[in-house]
């Protein structure tokens, strides 16, 4: 699901990722779907059986408030307006919501791959 | 805490215990050490072999759950994804030591079980220690897996006509406590009532250290209560201040009455009285274990309807089904005739027990039959503590209710002394006190506890 991200290795360095926060703050204003009040959880792409689960296990409050939100978006898209500034998504509320559901449902598929696999010595 | 002599004193006691049993039957080898590992109430039976199993007994059945259902689902939720492992982890783990393990609920008691190797005693130990104190009650393994299992298991025990008129007899024999349904029934609103969250906190306090005992048999007791007395220390120490604790106990109190229910799962009718609750409580009745030897309605031995009075009373009738059980509890005790099969047959022979009950009552068994039902209700209760199964949830039971311990002399002398005259009276007083009579089927063609005589 993941693409490759150097995101680690700069995490791993302050000095590196004080330099690279300002950068990553403004690309992700410009990338523009806090502008249609989504967040970027929002946007992983839902055609997988991992992600299926995931939102599956969202809570029903959040699930709601998931299709809120991507419905609000394709209106905006639709009409080609932007949200007024106070219903954008502001950056301290895109959180991961879906992220850690979907890490850790990856983790049960390997660990259960790992068991099938398993070679027994003794 | 258990120290090192009163191991030392035991060992060479069981040993020779063991010994002497060898030479006679009187002094059986059934003994349970019982000792105390890290605030945990341990017993264990020495048994020499290369197997072992251990049992975690926790008083919290569906008499103590605070809500409908919860036994059920902290049952099925055993074994599931903990702290430090998942779920299927755990069972591969568990396939790969070639090792066995279950969990079941009864009305007292839910109990985790674990056979295996006898080397794997610290594997498995660790194990149930980690399912009391560890597991997650994740929200989506609720959803996903233990609700499902749930239905699974109500569709199960509701599709059988016996059993809801067993658990139907139960309230209205005990209402609540007791009474409470051992799994709730399909058509009540129980969902609401569960979530994690809560399930979390009541087992919080089910696998208290003071509501749990282990029961173990295997080679070595020492062995037991020193890994017990390792992995069983992080286990919570008990009451948490919230709704979803473990119920208190509220001693049971018969009421008796009728009730019909409709169903197309089968014909069944269960007649019962207060009955003896288990050996070592107050209310013990020794004779009572005879009389529903006495009545019985099932043979022990092949192609013959048997001596008991309710068989013989019913041997032309082949579509039927008849028992006879003392069902005890640690307080009370429910004397149950269970009756299931063909509408008409089960009809016709509800009239027979209430005719077989006041034949003894009248003393007009022959006493041939009284000493047979006497050798009978003995060997049950022997062998109900020797089967390895029984006799854990007995032991683990008497341990957590505190009350005495089986000890399978007192029980086979307690039998043994059973007379005529009291077998005579326990009859009687059926017949006078208030009556349970549940019927389930074919209401139309089903007695009326007035057309039987009896008073409800």
């Amino acid at each position: 699901m993941s693409a490759p991200s150097i995101t680690n290795y700069i995490v791993k360095r302050p000095w590196l990722k004080r330099w690279m926060t300002p950068l990553a703050q403004w690309y992700t204003d410009a990338a523009g779907y806090r502008r249609l009040g989504l967040k970027f959880d929002d946007l992983i792409p839902e055609e997988s059986e991992t992600v299926q689960k995931a939102i599956k296990r969202l809570s029903s409050k959040e699930a709601y408030d998931r299709v809120f939100r991507i419905r609000r978006a394709f209106q905006c898209s639709i009409s080609h307006t932007l949200l007024p500034p106070n219903e954008q998504t502001k950056p301290e509320e895109d959180v991961e919501y879906l992220s850690p559901i979907i890490r850790e449902i990856e983790k049960e598929a390997k660990e259960r791959a790992d068991l099938d696999n398993l070679v027994v010595r003794k | 805490m258990l120290s090192r002599s009163s191991l030392s004193r035991n060992a060479p006691r069981a040993l020779s215990a063991g010994r002497r049993a060898m030479a006679s039957a009187a002094n059986p080898t059934f003994q349970y050490d019982v000792t105390e590992a890290a605030g945990v109430k341990v017993a264990n039976r020495e048994v020499a072999g290369a197997t072992g199993t251990l049992a975690l007994v926790a008083k919290a059945g569906s008499r103590y759950q605070p809500f409908p259902g919860f036994s059920d689902a902290l049952e099925k939720f055993a074994f599931k994804t903990t702290l430090k492992r998942s779920a299927l982890r755990i069972t591969r783990e568990v396939e790969l030591l070639g090792g066995e393990i279950s969990s079941t609920h009864s009305r007292e008691n839910v109990v985790l079980r674990a056979k295996f190797l006898s080397n794997d005693l610290p594997y498995f130990t660790e194990l149930l220690a980690e399912v009391a104190s560890q597991t997650k009650f994740a929200d989506h393994e609720l959803n996903e897996v233990v609700s499902q299992l749930l239905k699974y298991k109500q569709e199960a025990v509701f599709s059988n006509a016996e059993n809801v008129a067993l658990d139907a007899a139960h309230g209205v024999a005990f209402h609540r406590g007791l009474g409470s349904p051992i799994t709730p029934s399909p058509s009540s609103p129980y969902e609401k009532y569960i979530s994690a969250d809560a399930l979390a906190q009541f087992a919080q306090d089910a696998y208290a250290k003071s509501n749990v005992a282990l029961v173990a048999t295997g080679p070595n007791s020492a062995e037991v209560s020193k890994w017990v007395g390792q992995f069983f220390k992080d286990l919570p120490t008990g009451t948490t201040a919230s709704q979803y604790k473990v119920q208190p106990s509220v001693a049971s109190k018969y009421f008796g009455g009728e009730q019909r229910i409709a169903s197309k799962a089968g014909n069944a009718v269960v007649i019962a009285f207060p009955g003896s609750s288990a050996f070592g409580t107050a209310g013990y009745k020794a004779e009572a274990s005879v009389l529903a030897a006495l009545l019985g309605g099932e043979s022990t031995i092949k192609w013959t309807p048997g001596f008991s009075l309710l068989s013989q009373a019913t041997k032309g009738l082949n579509q039927l089904n008849v028992s006879t059980q003392n069902l005890a509890y640690s307080d009370a005790g429910l004397f149950t005739v269970t009756l299931s099969g063909q509408a008409s047959q089960v009809g016709a022979a509800s009239k027979s027990v209430v005719d077989a009950l006041k034949k003894a009552a009248a003393g007009e068994v022959s006493s041939e039959d009284i000493k047979k039902a006497t050798a009978l209700a003995k060997f049950r209760a022997l062998e109900s503590v020797q089967t390895l199964d029984t006799g854990l949830v007995a032991t683990g039971s008497g341990l957590i209710h505190g009350t005495k311990p089986y000890q399978i002399g007192e029980i086979a002398k307690a039998i043994e002394n059973v007379s005529e005259q009291q077998v005579k009276e326990v009859a009687k007083s059926f017949l006078t006190s208030k009556a349970t009579l549940v019927s389930v089927g074919d209401v139309f063609q089903l007695p009326y506890a007035e057309d039987l005589g009896l008073t409800v």
